[in-house]
Order: structure tokens, then C-alpha cells, then sequence
């Protein structure tokens, strides 16, 4: 394993709004895999989403295998932030971009995939990025976390639009190359899959120093590390007990109220910073005028 | 009222520290970051009573915000107020970083308008009637995005040319509702502000943003100044219609002219009669109306040649008392007229600029203290820099100097950076050239000189009519 130090997060949010602007297409050819009525679009719009792309990468790493493929392969340490927002883009065009786009960009991971294997150091075991069940972990991470996150933070969502969102999001798993019949399909299906995949996980060392970068990311301004405290703080207390556990942190304090208009107002704030990096604004306003013609067909 | 506020933040911040500069810079990050995302929601230079076509701002109504509910999603959670506190940190000169000016300088209206159905929702709710039988006529279509609002262009049922400015319904509430829940403000502000002084700063942000909420100061305000300067040869401000303005409407006489950077392409013989009417305009308001505009953006004037200038926009009016103003003239009358430097550092002691027990020689502190009046100190034509402005600006928040430890700016004089800021940028950009000592001679209570100008021989005759309608203008003792 390489122990090749963190580099710092600074620029996060500039280069993250650069990879967002740049994946939000201009002239999509299609409506995509999911379409402006979609739950998904909502939910990746949500104020809440900085916390559930935490909470994801929070739950994601607690996969043995998954950690060490990321620990061992990506250019993670070296340029962190360049990962985070190429991993938001890649979300981002899947999520928005035309069925073509969104199948290019999945196609050109899986061909990264294809490289990424090896022996995790901890558990003893070979992995390979492109095996279903890695994957899927990937994505019930990623799905479970929009739920979470919306629920304590966001605009919640009904329970019929929650099992939407979880049937609607299985074709993100499937451009992956995992096969449908495995997929979570509803709420149920994904808290069901959680009880079953739960004796696979744990928090290695690679996911314990990973994850205190990313919860304390240095080099951030000082604004943003501020507010990064607050969306480090509702990540965790929307994570289940048991990955607290794993992970050893202290049980969040219970979210008050009050306390989650503040979370709410960091991320209105964060989001306001966002908005005023370049390009940024015109996606959106992209985004809702395609949402707004759907309305009204 | 917004930029009074950051400004009394500023003024707040050097008050009470004595010392430690690197506090300072840090503190600044809490308005860098309101800045920096507030700018893009700041609303734009021609925010106010925009007429003509040709200055239609480009609103994208086709995103238009088309409930309460879509006002609450795009200015809630903090979004109103940082706007609000963007527009207050882009008067604060120091602590903004280039790249943040350069931000608000080119702030854009990312807050779509209303559509026209919600507009007439909030008109209907202000005066009972919708806007189509309220109005004569009414533009479905605004000509001007407000920051927490926008402007119609309407006729009156008796025939006058207005234009409306209509709040974003539930905007209010929304801003309220952040402001009462100040965990992340204090937070934000704690970077700023000695703790012992959070509290007081979050009272200052609230009173201040909520008393912009209410349309109807603004237009009292307004009011007063077009009734004071009615009839004036170059000053024009718009009316207020009294009973079509609410809460959440302003309604003024519609008012057309050039915008402040057309001003560039204008004879400099032009620029130099607008700059003597806005420096007329300032200081005939601070010393007989005892009222100051605070807010000297150059996208609240409109120019139509001959030095005539329309002022729009009276959302930060302060008023002094005469308590309050005594000292300030005082202080001027000692230093410039009779060069009495006791007197003067006495003044300055009793405005609580400067503490009775400063040991320090009068000599540094005149020093220290006359650039602020550079310009009224001698006779003679003198031409406004953008050096002397930041040079002035700097100063006025500059707590390095040895006077830092023992000056303060009391929160009722923290308006005046808003002159420097503004009034001597503005003039500094237009390069403007006058004998402003001889034109402030006429207007200072304690000289009441001659007019030295045909504007100020025009505006004697206005006096004099004035006076003889029974006009009393409030004269400093």
C-alpha cells in the first residue's frame, strides 16, 4: 500500500463547480436516463446533496474492497480533489446529461475498471473494481445516502417518490454493469440488501485515514472550512449507528431543530458560494428550464 | 438600510480593537464570504426606477419565480441575507479581495423576477385591487430587477407615469426566519467581531436588513427629499404617490435620463457640473435636512445635462440629530474655517471620535485627521482623484496608525465612510473639477457664503423662493 501523504483540498469548491458546469450539457440530445420529472433530479438538486455526496464516500469506504481498490489505483492521494470533482461529473452528466453521454462516460469507467485489481492488505482477499457486488455496494452507498440526507436535511421525500428514486436510480448500477436483477428496486429491496451485505464491511485503515481527510480537509480557505465543519457534522449524524461505530467516532449529538436550520443555512451559504463561481448559475438555469418545459407538456 | 450596517460592522469591528491586525484580515473572510456569495445575488446597478427601454436589464422571465413557495426555495436559507450582506460588504472598502470587487462589479441578477401572475398577487394583496384596475395602465413586463424585488413600469388612474417597485412575496419572512436563527451568523461574525460584540453586531444586521424589508421607510424617505429639493434648477427626485406605495410596493413618478457610465463619453465641462450637483446634493441634505443617502451607487443617479441629476433610490437614509451633527460641524468650522486645533480635537472628543485621555500632541492628530478635508481646506479649483478617495477610504478604517488605539468611530457616524466611499469615488471617477471649498462655503451654516458658481447662484434664487413659500429648512445651530 502506498503511504504517499494527502495532497491539500484546496481549490475544492472552484474546481468542483468547474467539473458541475462543464457536465450540465447545453443542447442534450435526449431527456436522458432519468428526465426532468424524474425524483432523481430533485434529489440531486436538493439543498442537502454536499451531504449525501459526503455520507456516500463516508459509507462507500467501509467496504473493505472497495477502499482498497481506491487506496491502490486512483490518483486519490495525490490529487484528491481532482477525484472528487471528476467523481461529482460523472454523477452529474449521468444524472443530466442524454442517454449517449451518459453511456459514453459509464463506458470510459468501466474500461478503467478493467485495470483496477489486486489484494486488499487487510482482509487477505483479491478484488476487482468491475465485480457487480463491489459495485453495487458503490451504488446502495450512493442511493441510501441521497435518502438519508434528504430525510434529516432536505426536502424529504415522500415514501412512493423514495421507492421511485431507488427504481428509478437501478439504471446508474446498470451502466456500471451490474445486473438488474440484483439491483435494489425500492426502499425495502435497499434496506434489505443493508442487512445482508453488512458482515462484509469494516473500517480499515485506509478508510479511517481517508475518511479524517476528507472530514478535516486541510488547505481549504478558511470560509469554506468553516462551513465544511458543518457538513462534516450533519454527514455523520445522518450515517447509521453502526458505521459511527465502525469508524469510532463520538455519537453526533441529536439534531435539533435548530441545529438543523444552521446545517441548512451553511449549505444555503455553500451553495451560494458555488452559484457564484463561473458557469455554475447557467447550469442550474439550464437545468431548470429543462424542468420547466417538462412541467408544463 | 443594508449598507449601513456592514459599514457600522466595520466601524463597529475598529472601535473596540485596539490592536491586532491579523484579527482583522481574518475577519474580513466573514464578509468576503458574503461577498463572494452574495454577489451573484446582489442585485445590479440599475436596481431602482430604471426607465427607459434601453436600460432594460435582461431578466430571464422565463424562469420566472411563480409562487411564494419558488421565492422560498431560490432567496431562503441564507440567500436573502447574503445578499443583503454582499450588497453591505460592497461598501466596505478594506477586506475585500480583488477577486471578490471583481465579483461584485459584475454582479448579475441570478434571482429571476416574479412571473407577471405573482406580481399582480402581491399588488392585489398590497391595495386590494389587482394591478389592472389599480393602474390606468400596468407593464406585465418589469424593466428592472430590485434585490429583493422588482420594478413595473405603470400610469396612475389620474395620469401620472410611475414606476412600481413590487417585494417578493414571503421574502420578508424568509429573511426574518434566518436572521432568528443566528447560530451560523454568530458564527460567521465571531471571525469578525470580538465576542463581546457578536450580539451587538447581529442586532445591528438584523434591525438593519429587517428596516429595508419595509418599503415604507424608503418611501417616507424619499418624500422628504423630493419635497425639500422641489423646484431645485439641477436636483430631481422622483415623487412618491403616497397611496399606492405599502409595505411591500413603492410607487414614484417615473423618471428617464443617462446612466452614470454614459457619463464617460460626456464633455468633461458635463461631468464636472453632475459632480458640483452631487456634492450639492450631499451636503445641502447633511446640514439642512440633517439627512444623509448612504447609498451614493452610481446606478442611483440619472443625468440629463446641464449638471441636472435625478436621485433614485432612498433605502439608506440616515438622519442625524442635532446632538449628533453638532460636533461634525463643529469639527469643520475649527479646522478649516477658524484653525483653531484645540477646538477642533475638543469636537472630536465630544463626537466620541477621539477618547478625552489620548496622549498624544494635537499636531499628529490634525495631521492624521485633515485629509478628510482636503478639499474644503483652501480656495481653488481642484480636481477629485480615485487616488484621493481610496487614499480618504483607507484612512477613515486605517487602525495602524498611532491615533487607532485611542480613535473610535461611534456607530451614528459610521454612515459618513458611505461619503467617501461614495461620494468621493463617484466624483474621483468623474474627475470632476470645482472650487469645492467656495461651493461648501455656501453651503456651511456657520458661513453662508455667496454663490460662487452660476449652480449655486441658481440655487440661491431657489432658497429665496423656497423661504418665502414658507419652507423652513432646518438650520444647525
Amino acid at each position: 500500500m502506498t503511504a504517499e501523504p494527502y495532497a491539500a483540498a484546496a481549490g475544492l469548491v472552484e474546481r468542483s463547480a468547474a467539473a458541475y458546469a462543464a457536465a450540465v450539457p447545453d443542447h442534450p440530445r435526449d431527456d436522458g436516463f432519468f428526465g426532468p420529472a424524474s425524483v432523481t433530479w430533485r434529489v440531486a438538486s436538493d439543498l442537502s446533496a454536499p451531504v449525501a455526496g459526503l455520507r456516500s464516500l463516508l459509507m462507500q469506504a467501509l467496504h473493505p474492497l472497495a477502499m482498497a481498490g481506491v487506496d491502490q489505483h486512483s490518483d486519490w492521494r495525490r490529487d484528491p480533489v481532482g477525484r472528487l470533482a471528476a467523481t461529482s461529473a460523472y454523477e452529474a452528466i449521468v444524472t443530466f446529461g442524454d442517454r449517449a453521454s451518459a453511456t459514453r462516460v459509464a463506458e470510459r469507467v468501466r474500461a478503467i475498471h478493467i485495470r483496477v485489481q489486486g489484494v486488499d492488505t487487510v482482509t487477505g482477499q483479491p478484488y476487482a473494481a468491475g465485480d457487480p457486488a463491489l459495485l453495487l455496494w458503490v451504488h446502495a452507498a450512493l442511493v441510501d445516502s441521497g435518502l438519508a440526507a434528504g430525510r434529516l436535511f432536505g426536502t424529504p421525500l415522500a415514501d412512493a417518490d423514495a421507492d421511485a428514486y431507488v427504481r428509478e436510480m437501478t439504471i446508474a448500477a446498470e451502466l456500471l454493469g451490474v445486473p438488474h436483477e440484483i439491483i435494489p428496486a425500492s426502499v425495502a429491496e435497499l434496506e434489505r440488501y443493508f442487512a445482508d451485505v453488512r458482515p462484509e464491511l469494516r473500517c480499515t485503515p485506509a478508510a479511517a485515514e481517508s475518511m479524517s481527510y476528507l472530514l478535516d480537509p486541510p488547505g481549504l480557505d478558511s470560509d469554506i472550512a468553516e462551513l465544511w465543519q458543518d457538513i462534516r457534522d450533519a454527514s455523520i449524524a445522518t450515517l447509521p449507528d453502526w458505521a459511527i461505530q465502525e469508524y469510532g467516532y463520538p455519537a453526533p449529538a441529536p439534531v435539533t431543530a435548530e441545529r438543523r436550520n444552521e446545517i441548512r443555512q451553511a449549505l444555503g451559504v455553500l451553495d451560494a458560494v458555488f452559484l457564484g463561481e463561473p458557469g455554475v448559475l447557467e447550469a442550474r438555469q439550464r437545468i431548470a428550464l429543462r424542468a420547466r418545459s417538462a412541467g408544463k407538456a | 438600510m443594508a449598507a449601513l450596517s456592514a459599514a457600522s460592522i466595520a466601524g463597529l469591528v475598529v472601535a473596540r480593537r485596539r490592536v491586532g491586525s491579523l484579527r482583522m484580515e481574518r475577519g474580513m473572510t466573514a464578509l468576503r464570504l458574503a461577498a463572494r456569495g452574495g454577489a451573484r445575488y446582489a442585485s445590479n446597478a440599475p436596481r431602482l426606477f430604471a426607465t427607459a427601454g434601453e436600460h432594460r436589464q435582461q431578466l430571464r422571465n422565463d424562469l420566472a419565480l411563480q409562487t411564494a413557495e419558488d421565492v422560498a426555495t431560490t432567496l431562503g436559507t441564507m440567500k436573502g441575507v447574503l445578499m443583503k450582506m454582499g450588497q453591505m460588504a460592497s461598501y466596505v472598502d478594506d477586506g475585500l479581495t480583488p477577486a471578490a470587487r471583481r465579483t461584485l462589479s459584475r454582479l448579475q441578477d441570478s434571482v429571476p423576477p416574479m412571473s407577471p401572475e405573482l406580481a399582480a398577487q402581491v399588488v392585489t394583496e398590497e391595495l386590494g385591487l389587482p394591478p389592472e384596475q389599480a393602474f390606468a395602465t400596468w407593464d406585465l413586463v418589469p424593466i428592472a430587477a430590485a434585490s429583493i424585488g422588482q420594478v413595473h413600469r405603470a400610469i396612475t388612474l389620474d395620469g401620472r407615469a410611475v414606476a412600481v417597485k413590487v417585494q417578493y412575496p414571503g421574502i420578508a419572512e424568509t429573511i426574518e426566519a434566518d436572521l432568528g436563527n443566528v447560530a451560523l451568523l454568530r458564527r460567521m461574525l465571531k471571525i469578525t467581531a470580538p465576542s463581546q460584540d457578536v450580539d451587538a453586531l447581529l442586532a445591528e444586521l438584523r434591525e438593519r436588513i429587517t428596516e429595508e424589508l419595509d418599503y415604507r421607510a424608503e418611501a417616507r424617505n424619499q418624500q422628504l427629499f423630493a419635497r425639500y429639493y422641489e423646484g431645485h434648477p439641477t436636483i430631481h427626485v422622483p415623487g412618491i404617490v403616497e397611496e399606492l406605495s405599502t409595505r411591500r410596493l413603492v410607487t414614484s413618478d417615473l423618471a428617464d435620463g443617462a446612466r452614470f457610465a454614459e457619463l464617460a463619453s460626456w464633455s468633461q465641462a458635463e461631468r464636472d457640473l453632475a459632480g458640483e450637483t452631487i456634492y450639492r446634493f450631499v451636503f445641502r441634505s447633511l446640514y439642512e435636512m440633517h439627512a444623509f443617502n448612504g447609498d451614493p451607487h452610481p446606478g442611483n443617479y440619472l443625468f440629463h445635462g446641464g449638471g441636472r441629476v435625478t436621485f433614485l433610490d432612498f433605502g439608506l437614509v440616515k438622519h442625524f440629530t442635532d446632538d449628533e451633527l453638532r460636533p461634525l460641524v463643529e469639527m469643520v468650522r475649527h479646522l478649516c474655517v477658524e484653525n483653531d486645533p484645540s477646538a477642533f480635537r475638543a469636537a472630536m472628543v465630544e463626537a466620541g471620535f477621539l477618547r478625552p485621555d489620548t496622549p498624544l500632541p494635537t499636531d499628529m492628530i490634525i495631521e492624521h485627521m485633515a485629509l478628510f478635508y482636503d478639499t474644503v481646506r483652501e480656495r481653488g479649483p481642484r480636481t477629485m482623484t480615485g487616488e484621493y478617495a481610496s487614499a480618504v477610504s483607507r484612512r477613515f478604517f486605517d487602525f495602524r496608525s498611532p491615533l487607532a488605539a485611542y480613535a473610535a468611530i461611534p456607530r451614528s457616524y459610521v454612515i459618513l465612510q458611505r461619503i467617501n466611499l461614495g461620494l468621493f469615488a463617484l466624483l474621483g471617477e468623474l474627475s470632476a473639477t470645482a472650487d469645492w471649498r467656495c461651493i461648501a462655503e455656501e453651503i456651511w451654516p456657520f458661513v453662508h457664503g455667496p454663490a460662487c458658481t452660476p449652480m449655486g447662484a441658481a440655487e440661491a434664487t431657489w432658497r429665496a423662493a423656497r423661504r418665502d413659500a414658507g419652507h423652513a429648512g432646518r438650520a444647525v445651530r
